[in-house]
Parts: C-alpha cells; structure tokens; sequence
C-alpha cells in the first residue's frame, strides 16, 4: 500500500519499525510507495517556489528562477535524492558486519528511506521560500530524523540497544559526510558553468 | 618512597585544571563574538570589546590555552605511564607550567589592546613570541629526556604523535615568527609579500595538522583504548598513518591562497597534498572508531564513550570536508565565507574539545584517586554539546553556502544580483542559531567543569608508583 507508515513513524515510532520490518519490502516496492512519492515533495515543491513566489532578502524585490533552470534543478535534486537514500542503505548494508547485524540490502535501503521520511514532508515549506520560518520548522524536522534513525536502527538490523546506538552515529557520520559531498558537488557544477538564472 | 618511585603527577594535575578553567574562559569569549555578530550593539562601542580585537583573543585562548593545557597534560600523563618513568626533571615541568600560564596573561592582556602581528594564529608581538620558544624547547627536552630514559624497550605509538607535534610545532613557530623589532610591541615579518603569506600558511594550516591533529591523535591513542579497556585495533595502521600524515600535511598549507599572488602551481601542488591527506586522516578516524566499536557492551554504564565516538565521528567528518574545500573550485565559493567557519568549529569543537574532555573524565579521577562524581551530568554533558555543535556546524553551511551563492550571483546584464549588506542581513537568523549552538556547548563545559570540580572537592592528591614493566615488552 502506498505511504502506509508514514503517519505510524510519527505516532509510534518503535511499533511502526516493527511493521515495516515485517513487511519484508523489495527495493522496488518501498521506492514504489515511499521513496519516489516522497522525494516528489521538495522537488516539486523547490520548482513552484523558486518561479512563482521566489525569495526576497531584506526589502528588496523577490528573487525568482527562470522556468529552464528552476526545472533542470527540480529534477537534478529529484535524482540526487533517489540516489542519496540508495547510496546511505548501501552504505548501512556495507558497515553492518562491524556492528554485529547481517541485513539484506532491501532491509537498509527501507531503514534509510524511511528515516528521511521527516525530511521529506517539510520539503512542502519550499513552495514560499521565508528563511526563518524554513529554519524553525526544519530544525525540528532534523532532530526527528535523528531519532527516527536511532529508533530504527535497532530494530531493522536485529541488533541491542547499544549496539544500534554505536550504529546509529556511524551512520550520522557517513549521513554527514555525505551531505558535505553534496555541498562539494553543488560548488563545483555552480563553478563550471551550470548556474542557475536569476530574474528579479 | 622517593620521588624518583612514582610519577610526577603534580604538573599533569596542574594542566588538567587549567584546561577546563581556560577552555571556559575562551568559549565563554567565543559565545560573546557569536552574539556580537548577530547584535553588533554588544561592542557597547569600547574599543578593547570589539570583533577584531576579541576574536584572536578566542582563537588563542581555545587553541593555545585551552588546547595548549590540554596537551600538555595527557602528554606529560601519557609519556610516563607508557615509558614506566618519571619526567625527567620536575623542575623543567613546572617552568613549562608556570611559563606557558605567563605566555596566556600576556596574550589576554596584549590582544585586547590591540598589540597585535596581524598574523592569523601567531598574532602575539615578539618578546612573547620568543617567550613561546624557550617554554616550547623547554617542553621538548622533558619529553625526549622522559622517552630517553624508560624502561621499556617499545616507544607506544601516542608518544611518537606527541614528540611529531613537539618538535614541529617548535619549527613551524620559530620560522613563522621571525621578525625585525622596531619597538618592545611592534615588530615585522621577516618575510615580504607573497612569501610572507606562504610562510604564514605553512605555519597556520600546520598548526591544524600538527597542534590540533597530530597532538589529539596521539591523546585518542591512548585514552580510547584505556576507556574501552581494549588494545589499538590495528597497531599497524596507526604506524602507517603516523608516517603518511606527517609526510602530507606540511604541504597543504597553499590551499589558504588560493587564487591570491601564489604561483598558480603552488596552489594546486596545496590543492592535490590536501586531497591526498584524505587517506592518512581516515586511518586515524577507523583505527578510533574499531577500537570504540568492540566495546559497546559498555556503552549502557559509559557515557565517557559515546563523548570519544561522536568526537572521533567528527574528526572524520572535518578532514573529510577539509579536502573537499581545499578543491580550487569548491573554493571559490566557499573561500570568505562561514562555510569555513562551520568546518574550523566541527574539529575545534567536534574533534578536538570532545577529545580532551573525555580525556579529562578519565584523567582527573586518576590524579586524585576518586571515582567520578556524577555519569548523569557526563550524559547530560555529552547531549547539550552534540546538539550545540550540530546546531553551530548546521547554521554556517547554511549561512555559508549562502554568502558564497549570493556573491557570485549575475543578473542577466552582468550586473550583481545582491549587494553585500543584503548578504549580511540574510545572515541574520544563521548568526542567533550559531550563537545559539555555541552557547549550548559552553553550557556542556559547565556540566563538566561542575562535576570535575565535586570530583576534586576534598580530595587528596593521588600518589601513584612506578609500576614494573610487563615481561612481555
């Protein structure tokens, strides 16, 4: 069924792992019903922002993207994205026999992709880009992904609470890492020529 | 029992608690800065309170003060225990104590007037600077004579971190610091131009590599596995990364100027040794976090532990996002702006202050033979801290990324989309959230400083025996 414990992972974190371990999930299937609706949110979101509504800095004008390149950025970020909650579960599969637990990779790709599960359903505060009130809600929305992640982790990999503690920051640190992989890479494309269009 | 049967605790004691009463000291400044640049009206227009004059007292009194202490206390601890002797003179220990205290009133009182080289980490004027150099060879002849004279054959791994980070941290400042005097506080470089920079780049990023990394590695060395109660989990990785970091980071200095009058090439021979120092950086980063890994099931009555994996995570974050910024492109956007600020902080902060006060929870109980007071406020400790980091880190790349996008940004017809105050006010909410985190991880000091204070309280100072060393070395 398509997005069924999404509104679980907020009202009973520990009970929801449960369910969604014993689903027993494909890949396919949780990108199907989870990954590729969610990942939709801020991408679509970011698009409708950023050309109609744009941002405004100070008293000034707002900001806006022409329609080309706010697109070609929606779906550079629909796919970076996809890739991202692939790559983290390959990355929990890889770093599991250090901490004692032997999952398939479907079971971490579904222990990454619904740990973003905050994340994505704040990309929706994108459609009117207003900083503070984008940093408000999202600090909150960061913290819950967080202990959704230290939640999770335990119970989909089979392992103690310790253990899944030791786990869980490893995979915060890969997670960290790998944003500031993304930031990196964000420098580097803006720096070689593909940057965005401003109109004011 | 004579002196020469137990270790010189005495000086170990005294740096120990210099380092928490400093480490407050320079966040407590750091947290004033913080909220000077979100509510600049807290300059209260007195010169001596301004941003330019408070900021290097910050960055010297974390860095040499706070740090400083710190390292000299575990490796005074370290050298002993691991040589199975006593510093080999207690009177050349207390003059490196007592000389360096003198060197942090100087520089407390010289930075806030304004007495400055305007050297970015070297700011001290010349007669403390010469000051440094006699405390730092001072330093190095207690704990070469220590090494020289122990009882075992094997010389641990920690110490050779150590003795890296002594004997080049002495060149890097000598050489840095050379300049014509022309008054008791006014003195100039040496050096001119382009090479002036260089040389000042060769001395500030290695300050990084040598102070702050290669004396805190030698610190995870041996305080992570005695907390965890395991050995090193490879031995030989950390060897190997000892010699390939060492031989790595005195290049990368060039990767601060890029772009600037430094020959193009200098540059990019920065640009690629910083890449390469991925490598020997993540050796330290998983030899740390293996060794920490087999000790979970200590986790539960350990909150000392977690304090040592989050700060080994983020050594391995910071030298992760170091090369990634030292790349010419990436740099051009990030260079000047709080992208690099946030980095700084996730190994000041993350790495480098964690370390240390998880080496304080381990050290101070031993050097007055308590248990510690409370593991409830080392909890309470460790979670205000991460999140304070967090939040810290966070809000500069967001704050940074944005400085860098907003300043390149072209209209149509060439013109700049924003002007720089626009910059500066969308700044705004990123510098609370920072002041914010800081302030969090000031409050963890004080959790700590409370607790190692109650452990203190009342104690005698531990006497402690020169065990005899084990057969098997």
């Amino acid at each position: 069924m398509v997005l069924q414990h999404v509104w679980g992972l907020f009202t009973n974190p520990r009970k929801e792992w449960e369910a969604i371990r014993d689903d027993e999930c494909t890949i396919g299937k949780c990108y199907a019903a989870h990954v590729l609706i969610l990942a939709a949110i801020p991408a679509i979101s970011g698009f409708i922002g950023t050309t109609q509504f744009g941002w405004s800095i100070g008293a000034g004008d707002p900001v806006r993207l022409s329609t080309q390149s706010a697109g070609l950025i929606a779906v550079l970020y629909y796919l970076a994205m996809l890739v991202g909650v692939f790559s983290m579960g390959w990355m929990i599969q890889w770093m599991a026999g250090t901490y004692g637990a032997k999952p398939m990779l479907s079971q971490s790709v579904v222990l990454a992709a619904y740990t973003a599960t905050p994340l994505f359903l704040i990309g929706l505060m994108e459609l009117y880009p207003v900083l503070w009130l984008n940093m408000v809600v999202g600090i909150p929305a960061l913290a819950y992904t967080v202990y959704l992640l230290y939640t999770g982790v335990p119970v989909m990999m089979g392992i103690s609470e310790d253990r899944g503690f030791l786990f869980s920051s490893a995979v915060l640190a890969v997670g960290l890492v790998a944003f500031v992989a993304l930031l990196a890479a964000t420098a580097l494309l803006w720096g070689m020529g593909l940057e965005p269009t401003f109109t004011r | 029992m004579s002196d020469q049967q137990t270790y010189n605790y005495k000086v170990v004691r005294q740096f120990a608690i210099m380092t928490v009463v400093w480490g407050i000291v320079g966040m407590l400044v750091g947290v004033l800065i913080a909220a000077q640049l979100a509510w600049p009206v807290l300059n209260f227009d007195i010169p001596w309170l301004t941003f330019g004059r408070l900021r290097p007292l910050h960055t010297n009194a974390v860095i040499f003060a706070f740090g400083g202490s710190a390292l000299f206390a575990t490796s005074y601890y370290v050298v002993q225990r691991t040589c199975h002797a006593r510093l080999i003179s207690d009177k050349l220990a207390a003059f490196t104590f007592w000389g360096w205290q003198l060197i942090i009133l100087s520089a407390a009182i010289t930075l806030p007037l304004g007495i400055t080289t305007s050297k970015e980490y070297a700011e001290l004027e010349w007669p403390i600077d010469l000051l440094i150099a006699v405390v730092w060879v001072a330093y190095a002849i207690v704990f070469f004579g220590t090494i020289m004279k122990r009882k075992v054959q094997h010389i641990y791994v920690a110490n050779w971190f150590y003795g890296a980070m002594i004997l080049t941290i002495a060149i890097l400042h000598i050489f840095n610091s050379a300049a014509i005097p022309v008054s008791l506080l006014k003195s100039y470089s040496a050096y001119a131009g382009v090479q002036d920079a260089m040389v000042q780049w060769w001395y500030g990023h290695n300050a990084v590599g040598f102070f702050l990394t290669a004396g805190f590695l030698g610190m995870m060395y041996y305080f992570i596995p005695k907390q965890a109660e395991r050995p090193v989990y490879s031995y030989r990785l950390s060897v190997v990364h000892f010699w390939a970091l060492i031989f790595t980071y005195i290049w990368a200095g060039p990767h601060h100027l890029h772009y600037t009058a430094l020959p193009d090439w200098a540059q990019s021979l920065g640009m690629i040794m910083s890449l390469i120092l991925l490598a020997p950086s993540w050796g330290g980063m998983i030899n740390g976090i293996m060794t920490l890994s087999g000790a979970w099931e200590k986790l539960r009555t350990d909150p000392v532990l977690r304090l040592l994996i989050v700060s080994v995570s983020f050594y391995g974050m910071s030298t992760f996002e170091g090369p990634m910024m030292s790349i010419k492109t990436v740099n051009a956007l990030s260079h000047y702006t709080d992208w690099t600020i946030g980095h700084v902080h996730s190994g000041a902060l993350g790495w480098v202050a964690l370390v240390s006060m998880g080496s304080l929870y381990y050290l101070i109980p031993r050097l007055f033979g308590r248990e510690l007071y409370s593991l409830k406020l080392v909890e309470v400790h460790f979670w205000t801290s991460t999140i304070g980091i967090v939040l810290y880190i966070s809000s500069m790349w967001v704050s940074g990324i944005m400085q860098g996008l907003m300043w390149r940004a072209t209209n149509a017809d060439g013109t700049l989309t924003y002007s720089f105050v626009e910059s500066v006010q969308a700044m705004h909410p990123f510098y609370i959230v920072r002041f914010a985190g800081g302030a969090m991880f000031l409050l963890g000091t004080l959790v700590m400083a409370y607790n190692l204070y109650k452990t203190i309280a009342g104690a005698k100072p531990a006497v402690a025996t020169i065990p005899a060393p084990a057969a098997a070395h």
